[in-house]
């Protein structure tokens, strides 16, 4: 496996504080950018520190600024995020990347998606080449409440139909997004479907999916990781044939029939 | 320029910095951070005689300055390394150390004349402090057994032995002593402290196998008084480990009577480290008027 992942210290180019509880960022590395592939994602550090010390994995969103620099959501849940909330435009962090498996198959005409939470993070690039090879594209945006969505407006460029669910009806439908994406599928034929987000309560609904033979499902998947390259065999997620794969070396995106019991971390 | 070379029981390293075993993939992995010949020797990740998976997740996690794994080493089996494995490490690097673990001092002589046969280590390290096997710190903390199975493998094979020590043991020094008079050439000192961590999220202990082993910053003063006890007590060389981060961590284990230094989790933070570690140590050797990296092997103990 030839290797084009770097370490740098790159540069934080614009920060917002949006959507209430995330942060937005945008980081210049040309060579880490320009390397970036759908699927993919960075291992950040910022500050240095000795508590937190182990760098954290974060999706890279998508590449912007003509291919310089790349974009992530962060969701502030614990100690490095809280770290990352005092970052300011102009700071440094220590990066390493890009990590993961690119997603290089495209072979399908038609896919639906359900996504929730930070989950939205790791499809939008995804999403961005598969709508480029004309693959139609059905999205479940799946929230607590409205001001919980995250990259609602590159979802809406980027599918074919888009529907809304909240928990608690503020926007959309009040519908859990699993039933959302049941109807979606009785309604129309997709060749696959991914899920990202919602932790391990979208899964009875997606094994069912997938014993149905109808078409097959594929996660994108968290573990607690060390590295994030494949050196500290720390994010093992059990295969269904035995043994483990790596989520940062095999994944992050798997099929739902070779895991088992993947780990989802529910924050 | 110093001279950055350290004689390791008899074999010539072109500098004292290692990967310690089980944190840096040397192939078929996405990302190498540096030139791997430019190391002072490479180890794999710990080879078992059988194929093993490795522990249930979650394997990692993190504690204030450092970490606790439970990974549990998954191994290809010794077959697989034979075959790929060590031929494509050998290829990495002109020193080559093999790390290997058994369950009964009988798997362990195996294994060793299995490597040795091949003719392509330079070392064999005898991993007798895993915390995540079940009996896998036995090995170093009863000295009885400690003495069976360096004797039993010494026997068995010439190629120079590195005999890995647990530091979950009342007197290190006493256990290094032990290695030394059943015929290890050199030590490995640390491998992991046994810890633990529970998740409050959901109430029960944050690893799949419930007790880990901590490394990081947090061991290092544990681990340099590690290395300084066991230096004065015995003759043999030591490798000492246990939370380098930097070449002034790396000094600090040369001074206190490491020949060579290994780098682990570190190396998950900073892929890059041991070569700026390499370096640091040179301009440290230049500023201080040392010729060598083997000048300041054990200075601490002769400048108290
Ligand atoms: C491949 C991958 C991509 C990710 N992409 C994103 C993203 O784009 N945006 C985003 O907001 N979050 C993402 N996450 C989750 C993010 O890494 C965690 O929320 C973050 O590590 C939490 O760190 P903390 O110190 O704030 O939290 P703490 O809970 O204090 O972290 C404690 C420990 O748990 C680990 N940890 C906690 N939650 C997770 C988690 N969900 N996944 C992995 N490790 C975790 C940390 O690394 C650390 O070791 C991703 C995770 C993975 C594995
Ligand atoms: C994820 C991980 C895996 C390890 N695997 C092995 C192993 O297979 N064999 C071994 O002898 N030591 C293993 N160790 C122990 C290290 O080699 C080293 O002794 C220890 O981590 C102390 O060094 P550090 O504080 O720099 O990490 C492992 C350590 C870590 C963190
Ligand atoms: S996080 Fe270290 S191997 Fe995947």
């Amino acid at each position: 496996m030839e290797s084009n992942a770097y370490t740098r210290t790159a540069i934080v180019r614009t920060v917002k504080n949006a959507p209430a509880g995330y942060l937005d960022l945008t980081i210049e590395e040309p060579a880490i950018a320009g390397a970036a592939r759908p699927g993919q994602f960075v291992m950040l550090r910022f500050g240095r520190t000795l508590d937190p010390i182990l760098p954290r994995p974060f999706d890279i969103v998508e590449t912007v600024g003509n291919g310089r620099s790349f974009r992530l959501i962060i969701k502030i849940v614990g100690a490095a995020t809280r770290l990352l909330e005092s970052v300011r435009t102009g700071d440094e962090v220590r990066v390493t990347g890009p990590l993961g498996a690119p997603i290089t198959d495209f072979n399908c005409r038609s896919l639906a998606l359900l996504v929730r939470g930070c989950g939205a993070a790791a499809v939008i690039a995804f999403l961005q080449e598969a709508r480029r090879r004309g693959i139609a594209v059905h999205s479940v945006l799946s929230a607590s409440s409205a001001s919980k969505f995250i990259l609602r407006d590159e979802f809406a460029a980027l599918s074919d139909t888009l529907i809304l669910a909240t928990d608690d009806g503020s926007a959309g439908e009040k519908a859990l997004g699993t039933d959302v994406l049941r109807r979606l599928l009785a309604e129309r034929k997709v060749d696959r479907v991914y899920s990202c987000g919602g932790g391990p309560f979208y899964l009875p609904f997606l094994e069912e999916w997938e014993r149905s033979k109808i078409s097959p499902v594929y996660l994108f998947l968290e573990s607690y990781m060390a590295c994030g390259f494949g050196h500290c065999h720390g994010c093992a997620v059990p295969r269904r044939d035995g043994g483990y794969s790596l989520v940062c070396r095999d994944g992050p995106l798997f099929r739902l029939s070779e895991v088992k019991d993947p780990c989802l971390i529910y924050q | 320029m110093p001279d950055l070379s350290v004689t390791l029981a008899g074999v010539k390293l072109k500098n004292p910095i290692l990967p310690a075993s089980g944190t840096l993939e040397t192939v078929d992995t996405p990302m190498l951070a540096g030139d791997l010949s430019q190391l002072g020797a490479l180890v794999n990740k710990t080879v078992t005689r059988d194929r093993r998976d490795g522990n249930p997740p979650p394997r990692v996690w993190e504690t204030a300055a450092g970490m606790l794994n439970s990974v549990g080493i998954p191994s290809i089996g010794i077959d697989e390394f034979m075959k790929g494995g060590l031929p494509r490490l050998r290829a990495r690097n002109d020193r080559i150390i093999v790390s290997i673990a058994g369950f009964s001092v009988r798997e362990f002589v195996e294994l060793a004349e299995t490597v040795a046969a091949a003719g392509l280590a330079d070392f064999i390290e005898l991993n007798l402090s895993c915390p995540n096997l079940e009996s896998g710190v036995l090995w170093s903390t009863d000295s009885g057994l400690l003495a069976e199975v360096v004797g039993g493998v010494r026997r068995a094979v010439n190629v120079p032995l590195i005999a890995k020590l647990s530091p979950n043991v009342t007197d290190i020094a006493e256990m290094a002593a032990v290695a030394e008079s059943a015929g290890a050439d050199a030590l490995g000192l640390v491998n992991t402290f046994r810890g633990l961590a529970i998740d409050v999220r959901v109430k029960k202990p944050a690893l799949g196998n419930t007790t880990g082993g901590l490394s990081g910053p947090a061991v290092k003063p544990l681990a340099l008084y590690a290395v300084w006890s066991s230096y004065r007590r015995v003759r043999i060389p030591i490798v000492g480990m246990g939370g380098i981060c930097s070449w002034r961590d790396a000094i600090e284990f040369m001074l206190a009577g490491a020949t060579a230094v290994a780098v682990g989790m570190y190396n998950f933070v900073e892929p890059g480290c041991m070569w700026e570690i390499r370096d640091g140590i040179d301009r440290y050797l230049a500023e201080n008027g040392f010729n060598g990296a083997k000048d300041i092997i054990g200075l601490a103990h002769r400048n108290q």
